[in-house]
């Protein structure tokens, strides 16, 4: 006897059927894989690190790979591992905490100048020419040497340098939605401006915005390292991995492998956020979602 | 016509643009009327200044357009100087609006019971449950089959007839009053028109609502108005019944616009336009406005501004002769 299927309820909403997609989409699967681990290794990374990452042994300083140091140690005897694995931290703290300031900020106010124009955007606009105006590096070096060191003040003048850009991505992308004859017909049925902003406007911008904050991330981190490597960002001990390639670039001809391990560490988790960015953009974009 | 109130009365309605070096008068002195559960055509070329009127009456005219003179009455309210957030609240609840394309007057992120349930809450404050329930409802009503399981459809996944019947569930959800419809169904193709003119007007008996139908195209009027208003060049220039206007027009536009149509019974070579275009609001002719056009235009025609005079019967025409031109038609019959 053969089993009548039982056929449960057609759901065709957008949450069942992400899951679906995304399984479906290589770029998302691969990308979201990787950002896992970094995320892991980032939150974990005390318990995972098998050395202290201060622990300065001078009888043991450029051990190359293998043996007792998995990645071997750097100019102070220190475990690189360990150091990367901390690391992971203090670069994605920094990343993550720019990125969620650079979208509120930029998203907000973008937003705003592109939907209502008027002396909003006026204002808007001009302070992002204003600080378009300076070169990134310069402007963030500026502001860290009036700040003074640290991570919070990585992340100020970072964010400060970075909302610009996503401000005039914004106003761009709802100056053309603005045209579309469904905003107006939105209007046109009274709706809220704020409601438009937010559940008409805002889903179509989505994804752009997404892929850039995604591509972002591997930008941000390398800011980050620059200021670390030009000694203004943050401080020793706390290893990040811009200035563990700093420090790994002194020694590269003799002991590649500082700098080599960090930037490997680096590049995956720049190709991670940038394939999970790429597979998101494809699945939020409704047109082809039945593919 | 009987002496009920009218449940809109625009009343020498005058509209102005202001761009950078002029000011444009884009209607002069335009007034109509709609009762409560009429249909009322409003029949123009492009750029006569029907949609602008459709604008000023739901209040979305652009920021350069400044609201000159007359005044907008709908349901015992005057509209002009009304706040922004009264107006905003009137409009989709009181009175809504289709527009003609619908390919892309839906949101394409969302899904079509999502849209259509979005007034109710944003009017009624529904629940996104009852919205959803209520859109359901509303979509069988409006004649799409299977409508629980559209109802989860985004806008690309239904076709353009589908997608005007979405737009008209999503303006008739809270049951306006009035219903601004601007070329409903010049995107669509002849069989889907007539579906969606036939549902229109089962709509407007089942709800008592009052149609303003937007159109150049005099088929459509033909069809659906009970009393046409007929524009050019900004001003109202003759209204009056459908059979009225289709059978004894006043004002030579109308009769030049009515000869225009392709008709299967009088063979011609060629079809008849009307010579020349319409005048852009930088330059309308001293006069009667249309008398560049207008075969029949005489001196006094070239020179003397014409007003809207009141003819037998309840109807107007923007055209001195009208009066004569009526009682020789009378007479020839």
């Amino acid at each position: 006897m053969r089993q009548v299927p039982v056929i449960g309820p057609i759901r065709r909403g957008l949450q069942s059927d992400f899951a679906l997609r995304f399984r479906r989409s290589r770029n998302a699967m691969i990308g979201s894989v990787l950002v896992s681990i970094v995320l892991v290794v980032a939150i974990f990374a005390p318990w995972l690190a098998p050395y202290d990452y201060e622990q300065i042994n001078m009888l043991a300083i450029w051990r190359p790979p293998g043996g007792e140091h998995l990645l071997g140690t750097d100019a102070l005897g220190r475990d690189v591992f360990s150091r990367i694995l901390i690391g992971a931290r203090v670069s994605l703290t920094v990343a993550g905490s720019v990125l969620a300031i650079t979208l509120t900020i930029g998203v907000t106010l973008g937003m705003i100048a592109g939907y209502f124009g008027g002396w909003a955007e006026t204002i808007i606009m001009r302070t992002v020419d204003i600080i378009f105006a300076f070169p990134e590096l310069i402007l963030a070096i500026l502001v860290a040497a009036v700040l003074g060191t640290g991570t919070t003040t990585v992340i100020i003048a970072l964010s400060l340098v970075w909302w610009p850009g996503i401000a005039r991505l914004t106003r761009s992308l709802v100056l053309s939605l603005r045209e579309e004859m469904f905003v107006d017909a939105a209007i046109a049925s009274g709706t809220r401006s704020w409601r438009i902003l937010l559940r008409h406007l805002l889903p179509n911008i989505a994804s752009p915005i997404i892929v850039r904050a995604s591509v972002g991330v591997g930008f941000i981190i390398m800011a980050e390292a620059t200021l670390s490597f030009l000694g203004i960002g943050v401080q020793e001990p706390t290893p990040t991995w811009g200035g563990m390639i700093r420090d790994g670039l002194a020694a590269l001809r003799t002991d590649p492998h500082l700098a080599l391990f960090t930037s490997l560490a680096l590049a995956i988790t720049i190709i991670g956020f940038n394939l999970l960015g790429d597979g998101l953009r494809d699945l939020l974009d409704p047109k082809v979602r039945d593919r | 016509m009987s002496a009920r109130e009218p449940l809109l009365k625009v009343d020498g309605l005058t509209v102005e643009f202001a761009t950078l070096r002029h000011r444009l008068k884009v209607l002069e002195d335009v007034s109509l009327t709609v009762h409560p559960g009429e249909i009322v055509g409003l029949v123009g070329e492009s750029g006569s200044g029907k949609s602008v009127t459709a604008m000023s009456v739901m209040g979305l005219l652009p920021d350069i357009a400044r609201v000159a003179g007359g005044s907008i009455g709908f349901d015992g309210a005057e509209l002009t100087g009304l706040s922004r957030k009264a107006m905003r609240e009137m409009r989709g609840r009181d009175m809504a609006m289709i527009f003609q394309e619908p390919m892309t007057s839906l949101n394409p992120v969302h899904t079509v019971s999502f849209q259509i349930g979005e007034v109710l809450v944003e009017h009624f404050g529904a629940t996104p449950a009852q919205a959803h329930a209520k859109a359901v409802e509303l979509m069988a009503a409006v004649g799409i089959p299977d409508a629980a399981r559209r109802a989860l459809d985004y806008p690309h996944q239904l076709s353009g007839g589908m997608r005007q019947r979405v737009m008209i569930a999503m303006a008739v959800a809270c049951q306006p009053k009035l219903l601004l419809a601007d070329e409903p169904t010049t995107a669509l193709d002849v069989t889907i028109q007539a579906q969606i003119l036939d549902l229109m007007r089962s709509l407007r008996d089942q709800f008592n609502m009052a149609i303003l139908m937007i159109t150049h195209d005099l088929g459509v009027i033909a069809q659906m108005a009970e009393r046409v208003v007929v524009m050019y060049a900004g001003q109202v220039v003759e209204e009056g019944t459908a059979a009225q206007i289709f059978d004894q027009p006043a004002h030579p536009y109308t009769r030049l616009l009515i000869r225009s149509i392709p008709s299967a019974r009088h063979k011609s070579a060629r079809l008849d336009a009307i010579p020349g275009s319409t005048p852009s609001a930088h330059a309308f002719p001293q006069g009667c406005r249309f008398h560049p056009r207008c075969p029949e235009a005489v001196d006094r025609c070239r020179t003397e501004t014409q007003a809207l005079h009141a003819l037998p019967e309840g109807r107007s025409s923007r055209c001195w002769r009208s009066l004569e031109a009526l009682q020789d038609a009378v007479a020839a019959s």
